[in-house]
């Protein structure tokens, strides 16, 4: 495929799927949202991260650490990923991997309302991956109210590919 | 349908984009790996913790280009 041979793979494919891979390996409880979760439902635009809620538990926390130790080589600086910080006063936390090509948006909760629980989800397959990730109509309400332009023209996009309307 | 025609800009703008067979996952990797072609970065190591998503979003990533 022309694209391929022309730019390098960044954000790398493999790296992607490696970190999806591993998050259904460990059994990761979580919801892609952001950019991410657009393209595969084929709403398409770049991103340089990942963005995803999971399940506030100490045990699914450890999972995620789990998962990032088995793609990036026992990265040591997962181990500053903390329970205490994710389930407490810190519910976001950006992880920046060695391979230095992207970086990930881990959240337990967003806001009063939305979390792991409360996010609408659906499975999607991705090379054999199951990928849970934010339905279009999650995705279009969490973005459209956002003060960031950037998830305006997102909520407008999903609202226009899939005829949504609010709740 | 290599090319397609339009009788104007709001028309090419309103029309589906038409692409293979590949899923949108594809296309979103590809698309990113242009965004990265055109304006190269890279990112330090580590953890960083936010009391808000709302917080993390409007931190700029602390990258610097290749």
């Amino acid at each position: 495929m022309e694209s391929r041979r022309c730019y390098p793979w960044r954000m790398d494919r493999d790296e992607v799927v490696h970190v999806l891979r591993a998050f259904e390996e460990v059994g990761l409880e979580y919801v892609l949202i952001g950019a991410a979760a657009m393209g595969i439902h084929g709403v398409v635009r770049a991103t340089e991260d990942l963005d995803l809620f999971i399940r506030a538990t100490a045990d699914n926390v450890e999972r995620l650490k789990s998962a990032f130790r088995l793609v990036y080589d026992n990265d040591p600086n997962i181990d500053e990923i903390s329970a205490d910080d994710l389930l407490g006063d810190y519910p976001a936390v950006r992880y920046y991997p060695p391979s230095g090509d992207l970086y990930f948006d881990v959240v337990t909760r967003l806001g009063e309302t939305a979390s792991y629980e409360s996010v609408d989800s659906m499975v999607k397959e991705v090379d054999g991956i199951e990928v849970c990730l934010a339905t279009p109509q999650a995705l279009y309400e969490l973005k459209r109210g956002t003060v960031r332009p950037l998830d305006h023209r997102d909520a407008e996009a999903l609202r226009q590919e899939f005829g949504l309307e609010d709740d | 349908m290599p090319v397609e025609k339009f009788r104007s800009i709001e028309e090419m703008n309103a029309a589906p984009i038409r692409s293979g067979r590949d899923g949108g996952f594809d296309r979103f990797i590809r698309h990113c790996a242009r965004f990265w072609k055109l304006a190269p970065r890279r990112y330090p190591r580590g953890v960083v913790r936010f009391r808000s998503y709302e917080d993390a979003q409007a931190t700029p990533a602390n990258s610097r280009e290749d």
